[in-house]
């Protein structure tokens, strides 16, 4: 349903830049080097910009202040992200308008399911991503190194430009980890917002709160990944920690953005009554009732394979178990069709708007409203 | 978690029972006995003008060094202890430090000679890096084909699908996994400042897709699990280090004033041994200095003890032999 920008968009994306301007990367060092909008950059030169959140430390080295994995690196090394460079004593990003994905996807996709409901979203990626699941549906761009990803010179504006081409109202960074890319994140976001399209993240929520409250106040809507409610879980399966996800998920429901949350559930690893349960406690208790959370189904990949497709009993059990709890707004991802794909009314049980894998069938919502029993449903419905 | 190996890994895993039975004692692939756990060939080699070293004076060294750490009366014979004619032997660089910090390439063609004298074909070398361009930085020139040693980079060409080792999973270089029968490491000896050292196992980072992953605690294990996959393990015949410059600090970059002129080439068919006696210059250099040890300094490469543990060669410093050639 993703509609791809393809080679044709692009080039008419180049011939559009081409009679504005050619865009010159802002370098660090001799390696800097002039692109085009739309120029394919593929195993050869990176441009390279100057990082926003970093500290110059003795002898060269840099610490990252971006990312709970605070990666310390010499001169010539990367951080775990792989999309940072340590060039003589400053700290660059190599991924700066280097999009390597870039599609129209309804706005369900991400998914948001209380923001605009059937709209597009110009959801677009950079190389990188500063954990490592092993389940990770999208490692042939997280888990590489911008040089080994094709990518295309797409600056903030030239996304922006792409979207009103596509007919979307909202951007999305995602597929990958926009944490890595937060600078791109943060400038297109500004793009976006000036012309009046709805910036979106789709994100692991792995990032520390300075970066992310600077960048918070642009962005209309947030998913992130709760990959499991057990540190050990983000330990052995994703090389990262749980506390510094669930203290980003406070700060942006603080900041009162919108906020959806996805879990993964991935049999025998964290499909436990017991986890959803406390899960379901904690966003109650912390975030609110009213923030939806999505439970998906795992299906094989990467270095995952040995597990099977969650079981759709297990998604209905999480379903169950997560509404017991009081949470409003429960949803299942990865089973086109289901019921729990469709959102209700808390308030006098009338199913709102109908959904069939990421299409809207229908939706009843008046002024974000139910029309049976008038209740406000939360969301960004304009 | 446990995973069925492929036919490939099966295959690699063949050549890596006899290899591992080599360290040992027992015959390694190539029939001969050319495997001295422990054991690393050191011979002198200082730089001339501009810091390079002569041609005659690599031939030399190279062929003392390769004598020396298999025990061969020749290094034509020490080759052939090592390789048979039919392989195609994979010669990995390590060119992050550029021209100023990577094997010369007056030394990488003495051993590209020895080969050559010991049966390897010519056109069966491949020198390679991770990317075309760090070698041409380093001073290598790019051939593809012809009859002589090939020299290119990986160039992104990787597996499709990512390999299990110990704690990495990751993508190999298809020239690892598939296009080469044998694998040489030819690192230089340096100071990492996350690893401790940079010499002849962690060089073999450069054939993963995801190295940035595995940085944390000192590269260890992660190191091992890589060097420990059959891919390498299975095929890892030597490891030459180009000691004529080294470096004692701020690695892996090049740093002139930690680069010191070590004056040595050394070999062994020992991947541990070589690293350990890597870590002994190292920490020699450091103390001269009045800088603490690596181990003082809070990063010993730990992984080193590791790779001994996972079988991979002698990580006792007390067993450590340098045979000077």
């Amino acid at each position: 349903m993703s509609q791809p920008v393809d080679r044709r968009g692009f080039a008419r994306l180049v011939a559009a830049g081409a009679a504005s301007a050619i865009l010159p990367a802002a370098g660090v060092g001799a390696r800097s080097r002039v692109l085009r909008v739309g120029e394919p950059v593929e195993g050869g030169e990176l441009p390279a910009r100057e990082a926003s959140w970093y500290r110059r430390l003795e002898e060269g080295r840099v610490e990252c202040e971006l990312c709970p994995q605070g990666c310390t690196v010499a001169d010539a090394e990367r951080g775990t992200c792989g999309v940072r460079e340590n060039r003589g004593g400053t700290y660059v990003t190599l991924v700066h308008s280097l999009a390597c994905s870039v599609h129209a996807d309804p706005v369900e996709k991400k998914p948001f399911f209380h923001v605009r409901p059937g709209e597009l979203a110009l959801s677009w990626a950079a190389a990188g991503c500063n954990v490592e699941c092993k389940f990770c549906q999208n490692w042939e761009i997280s888990q590489f190194r911008p040089e080994q990803v094709r990518a295309t010179y797409l600056p903030p504006e030239a996304l922006v430009d792409l979207a009103r081409r596509a007919g979307a109202r909202l951007t999305a960074a995602t597929y990958s980890e926009p944490v890595v890319f937060w600078e791109y994140v943060r400038d297109t976001a500004r793009a976006a917002r000036a012309a009046g399209l709805l910036p979106t993240v789709v994100s692991n929520g792995y990032i520390r709160e300075q970066p992310l409250k600077e960048v918070l106040p642009l962005l209309g809507a947030v998913k992130v990944d709760l990959k499991s409610f057990r540190d050990e879980f983000y330990r052995d399966q994703i090389r990262g920690r749980l506390e510094p996800v669930l203290k980003a998920l406070e700060v942006i429901r603080a900041a009162e953005v919108w906020l959806e949350i996805v879990v993964l559930l991935i049999p025998t690893l964290n499909d436990s009554e017991a986890e959803v349960r406390d899960l379901a406690r904690w966003v109650k208790t912390t975030l609110g009732r009213e923030v939806p959370v999505h439970f998906t189904r795992f299906h094989p990949t990467y270095r995952l394979t040995g597990l099977p497709p969650t079981p759709v009993a297990t998604l209905e059990r999480a379903w169950r178990v997560a509404r017991a709890e009081g949470l409003e707004y429960v949803y299942l991802g990865n089973v086109p069709g289901h019921p729990g794909e469709s959102t209700t009314c808390p308030g006098c049980g009338e199913v709102l708007i109908r959904r069939v894998g990421f299409q809207v069938l229908a939706n009843r919502l008046v002024d974000g409203a139910c029309p049976g029993c008038g209740r406000a449903i939360p969301g960004v419905w304009r | 978690m446990s995973r069925r190996l492929t036919r490939r890994e099966l295959a690699a895993l063949a050549g890596g029972a006899a290899v591992a039975g080599a360290v040992g004692g027992t015959p390694s692939p190539a029939g001969g006995s050319g495997r001295r756990p422990g054991v690393v060939g050191v011979a002198a080699l200082a730089p001339g003008e501009g810091g390079r070293v002569d041609g005659a004076a690599a031939d030399r060294a190279m062929a003392a060094v390769l004598a020396a750490a298999t025990g061969a009366p020749s290094a034509a014979e020490a080759v052939r202890l090592l390789l048979s004619p039919s392989d195609v032997v994979g010669v990995k660089l390590n060119c992050l430090g550029g021209r100023n910090l990577s094997p010369r390439p007056e030394v990488v063609d003495a051993l590209v000679r020895r080969l050559v004298e010991g049966g390897v074909r010519p056109g069966s070398i491949i020198l390679f890096e991770r990317s075309s361009r760090e070698l041409e930085r380093a001073g290598f020139t790019i051939r593809r084909d012809g009859d002589g040693p090939r020299c290119y980079g990986i160039d992104n060409d990787w597996d499709r699908t990512p390999s299990e080792s110990g704690a990495i999973g990751s993508c190999f270089a298809r020239l690892v996994s598939e296009s080469c029968t044998a694998l040489i490491s030819f690192g230089v000896v340096k100071d990492h400042d996350l690893a401790g050292v940079s010499a002849g196992l962690k060089n073999w980072y450069g054939v993963i897709h995801n190295p940035n992953k595995y940085h944390d605690n000192h590269c260890d294990p992660y190191v091992a699990d890589v060097v420990r996959h059959p891919f390498i393990a299975g095929k890892l015949r030597l490891t030459v280090l180009d000691g004529v410059t080294a470096q004692c600090h701020g690695g892996p970059a090049y740093r002139p004033d930690a680069v010191f002129a070590l004056g040595r080439l050394a070999a062994s068919t020992d991947p541990v041994a070589a690293d350990l006696w890597a870590w002994r210059v190292i920490d020699a250099e450091r103390v001269r200095r009045g800088l603490p040890t690596l181990e003082g300094a809070g990063r010993p490469p730990a992984f080193i003890a590791t790779a001994a543990g996972r079988g991979l060669g002698v990580g006792d410093p007390g067993r450590l032999a340098e045979v000077e050639a």
